[in-house]
């Protein structure tokens, strides 16, 4: 019957090939991506170690036949030719590691990097075309319905195609690129559709396999074009044929002949691997951004509005092909279209999502070319009828409405629904005009973030105020003035995501104003040594956020596969969270509920006065090291904790999202009248309502 | 170990590492031209922002200044110009004749608004007028973006320029297309410093 009518993640998976086995938990997913991306690993060190033998191979046989036709011809042999196939080997293997290497130290720049090797623009709130408006209104919601900081957007201009791509390591640094043509001639549906896509990617952690996978093959391609040019050198220069240094130009020649056909049959083999990868990927992030959206039909049409012979989706720029498998659609021309194409054919890819199509490609140009600015309301309650017509079981609720079957909290982390997302576009809107116009700035953007961090008591906020007039400039303290009565009128649920507005502004400050920016932020913080928990945590997320733009900060590492050795670090945390608006008695009963969830682990209640915030900073930097299945366990445990006491305010929920931010895990919004409930549930934790 | 081969695998290597230095050089440069690129765009938004506001503050101020006509039409010429050094400037952002003109033509902008206000001090009507009020304020604040836009454009390009005089992209920067140092943005110059002259005839 297909994707209509059926309404849970699991059903909606099974439609897809591959993906039938897939989990719809995040953290399943996640750790059964890094199981694969190490056997990945593994089997392309294999390839280049088979690359590496068969040199040596190559060499030796070329040596062979020089020391029979010397022999033959009774010359002597040219010193240290026995020695040849051992140096070939090692100059290959070098070689590959160098390629490797080097590619992988120039992609370390981040999602922006690439996007501006194939021609992107960044794209500012401030543009004056509506359609660019459009879609940085899009990016917004489904940033903020996911939980992630809002990436910055790339226009590729001089592509007519449609097409998009997200890169980066990560969400902290990561940018989405999307080409003219999609921007113009999708109606809002489909560009919703596709960026649903490309947030799938980015929370699927695709990124960082194909920054790896561009690397290992850039290796391998070093090796070929190396050989390459070697043996045209050769060859020119007539070697091989001389007879005088007994036929040491002739091994040359041989050697680099068979280096470059192994090179080139490396990369090839590589393209292949790269090519089914990504192919399983890309049906991953469709079913994905399916769930997200639950409406089929806006990425179905944008797919289709792709097939139609009219648009296409082939990316002109040069430096395409190497980006190839990062975009939503075929990006480049293969001969062998089946096998080293990076997507899935675009019928299969169609039929995934809308089983009743007919086949046939629109002719006529059927969406609205023209972007007038839509009322977000407008638009996204004609989504949920497009898809009341697909599905046709569903009612348009308001959001206020409890999502009945669904628990919210650690089950939803990287599983957005489309219930954030309209949740996401009425919490833009409700937002005063003048603070999000000053969120969209970098100028005005630094006021917000100030007035974020003040304190509601009077007294510390008075030296807060002492503090910024020392460090800050005028003018932005007057806007800061100005901001304060209207920040403090915001309801607590809007704090983080305000925080992950402004994060593409802020990333815009040079190098020298984003060092006075943080200077200044961190004597507010420091001015402040009562700071409650939630408003140091925004602080914290902002810095892990922006760092990456300004400074060299290493891709998040593995380094604990258990928590044993972290007992510390997990008293420090939980012991915060334990006394947040809590009692001693309720304090005790807080930790030992998590304690109840990590049972394996040595931890042990502090007292409110020994855990001091330099401490949870290290305690938060080593638990972000951990591994993804003990994320979990975490995030868990800090549910259980701020659930124990049977009522969870919208302030402790916002702060379990921001913990779970800081181990890079991101958790929808929570939605008025959800409860939260931990991961696989063991049955002795009860759900609790929000209030 | 025949001695050509082992010479010829030093140069090889010498040539491989100097290829990836050049590879990496001209990335660089690239990167650091893109982001003094991005950082004139904003500039550009502010200063449309402000050349927008001002003919609503001449067509306001006319009202109660009709006998100031040189003041308020040397506000509107110099804003036009500014708006036109605008537009070559945001074609070739970094070029030095273009940048020049662009400083030029916002100093004179400024030192015009600049006499149009101590003028309208004498005017207290028109002070007291609410549309002058805020467009006044919103000028200020603009002026403020835009400040702030030229200051992270001038430590964009200061960068740029930094790492391009260096050794080595200084020995490969001619041959590919970054021969020449970006241009700052200077809109205060000491020129506009003196009193202007008001006169009350």
């Amino acid at each position: 019957m297909g994707v209509a009518g059926k309404t849970t993640p699991q059903a909606l998976l099974g439609e897809f090939p591959f993906t039938s086995t897939m989990s719809t938990d995040f953290f399943e997913r996640q750790a059964t991506a890094h199981r694969h991306t190490g056997r990945l690993v593994w089997l392309f060190c294999l390839a280049v170690i088979g690359i590496v033998a068969a040199s040596w191979l190559v060499a030796f046989l070329a040596i062979n036949y020089v020391e029979a036709s010397n022999a033959a011809h009774e010359r002597p042999n040219p010193p240290g030719l026995a020695m040849a196939p051992l140096y070939v080997a090692i100059a290959s293997a070098l070689l590959i590691l160098l390629g490797t290497l080097y590619k992988i130290v120039e992609l370390r720049g981040g999602g922006s990097v690439i996007a501006e090797q194939v021609g992107g623009r960044l794209l500012h709130h401030n543009t004056s075309k509506a359609a660019e408006r459009r879609l940085l209104n899009v990016v917004e919601e489904m940033a903020l319905a996911s939980g992630v900081p809002v990436p910055p957007v790339y226009l590729l201009e001089g592509e007519e195609s449609i097409n998009a791509f997200a890169a980066g390591y990560s969400p902290s640094d990561a940018v989405i690129g999307v080409t003219r043509g999609t921007v113009e001639k999708l109606s809002r549906d489909q560009l919703q559709g596709v960026i649903a896509h490309e947030f799938s990617h980015i929370l699927n952690g695709d990124m960082r396999l194909n920054i790896k996978l561009i690397g290992v093959l850039n290796g391998i391609l070093l090796l070929g074009l190396i050989g390459a040019i070697l043996f045209r050198t050769a060859a020119l220069s007539g070697s091989g044929s001389s007879k005088k240094n007994g036929g040491a130009g002739l091994v040359l020649l041989l050697v680099a002949l068979g280096v470059f056909i192994l090179g080139y049959l490396g990369t090839f083999m590589g393209s292949l691997i790269k090519a089914a990868v990504s192919r399983q990927r890309e049906f991953l992030a469709d079913s994905s951004a399916v769930q997200f959206t639950r409406n089929p039909a806006g990425l179905a049409d944008a797919l289709k509005n792709i097939g139609a012979k009219l648009r296409g989706s082939l990316v002109k720029h040069p430096h395409a092909a190497e980006a190839s498998h990062m975009f939503f659609a075929q990006g480049i021309q293969v001969g062998f279209t089946s096998l080293l194409a990076t997507h899935p054919p675009l019928e299969q890819r169609i039929r995934a999502i809308d089983p009743g199509w007919d086949g046939k490609f629109p002719t006529t140009a059927t969406s609205p070319a023209t972007a007038t600015a839509t009322p977000v309301a407008a638009t996204v309650a004609a989504a949920v009828p497009a898809a009341m017509g697909l599905v046709g079981e569903q009612q348009a609720t308001a959001p206020a409405q409890p999502v009945a079957d669904v628990a919210g909290g650690p089950g939803q982390v990287g599983n957005p629904t489309p219930d954030h997302h309209l949740y996401a576009a009425q919490l833009i809107r409700s937002l005063p005009d003048q603070l999000t116009a000053a969120a969209h700035e970098a100028y005005g953007a630094r006021a917000v973030i100030y007035s974020l961090l003040l304190d509601k008591d009077p007294k510390i906020r008075e030296r807060q105020l002492q503090t910024l007039d020392q460090h800050a400039a005028p003018d932005v303290v007057k806007l800061t003035h100005q901001l304060i009565p209207v920040v403090d009128a915001l309801d607590v649920h809007t704090r983080l995501p305000l925080v992950d507005m402004t994060l593409p502004a802020l990333r815009s400050m040079s190098t020298a104003q984003y060092r006075t920016f943080v200077s200044c932020f961190q004597e507010l913080v420091a001015a402040d040594e009562q700071l409650e928990l939630f408003e140091w945590i925004l602080h914290h997320i902002l810095l892990r956020h922006l760092k990456p733009q300004f400074e060299r900060v290493r891709p998040p590492q593995v380094v604990y596969y258990g928590l044993q050795r972290l007992g510390e670090p997990c008293s420090v945390l939980f012991s915060s969270l334990a006394h947040v608006g809590h009692t001693k008695d309720q304090a005790a009963i807080a930790f030992a509920a998590a304690k109840g969830v990590l049972d394996d682990v040595p931890l042990q209640l502090l007292d409110s006065s020994d855990c001091d915030l330099p401490q949870l900073q290290s305690a938060l930097d080593q638990l972000a090291q951990v591994a993804i299945k003990q994320k979990e366990r975490l995030i868990n445990a800090a549910a259980a904790c701020i659930a124990a006491d049977q009522e969870v305010s919208v302030r402790e929920a916002e702060l379990l999202r921001a913990i779970s931010d800081t181990l890079d895990c991101h958790m929808p919004p929570l939605l008025p009248g959800e409860s939260i409930a931990p991961v696989a549930a063991a049955g002795s934790a009860q759900p609790v309502k929000t209030s | 170990m025949s001695a050509i081969l082992i010479t010829l695998l030093v140069i090889g290597g010498i040539i491989l590492f100097l290829i990836i230095l050049f590879i990496n050089t001209y990335n660089r440069l690239v990167t650091l031209r893109n982001r003094f690129q991005n950082g004139f765009s904003q500039i550009e938004v502010q200063l449309k922002r402000r050349y927008d506001l001002i003919p609503n503050l001449i067509e306001t101020a006319k009202g109660y200044m009709a006998h100031e006509r040189e003041t308020l039409e040397a506000v509107i010429q110099a804003r036009n110009q500014a708006a036109g050094g605008l537009q070559t400037a945001s074609a070739n952002p970094g070029n030095p004749q273009a940048m020049q003109a662009l400083s030029g033509a916002e100093q004179l902008l400024t030192g015009a608004l600049g006499k149009f206000f101590a003028l309208s001090e004498a005017y207290p009507d028109l002070k007291a007028n609410q549309n002058m009020m805020q467009l006044s304020e919103e000028i200020t604040t603009t002026e403020n973006k835009v400040a702030f836009a030229r200051q992270a454009y001038n430590d964009a390009v200061t960068s740029y320029n930094t790492y391009r005089q260096t050794f080595p992209p200084i020995a490969i920067a001619g041959m590919v297309g970054h021969g020449q140092n970006a241009e700052l943005l200077d809109f205060d110059s000491e020129k506009i410093a003196e009193a202007p002259k008001v006169s009350f005839t």
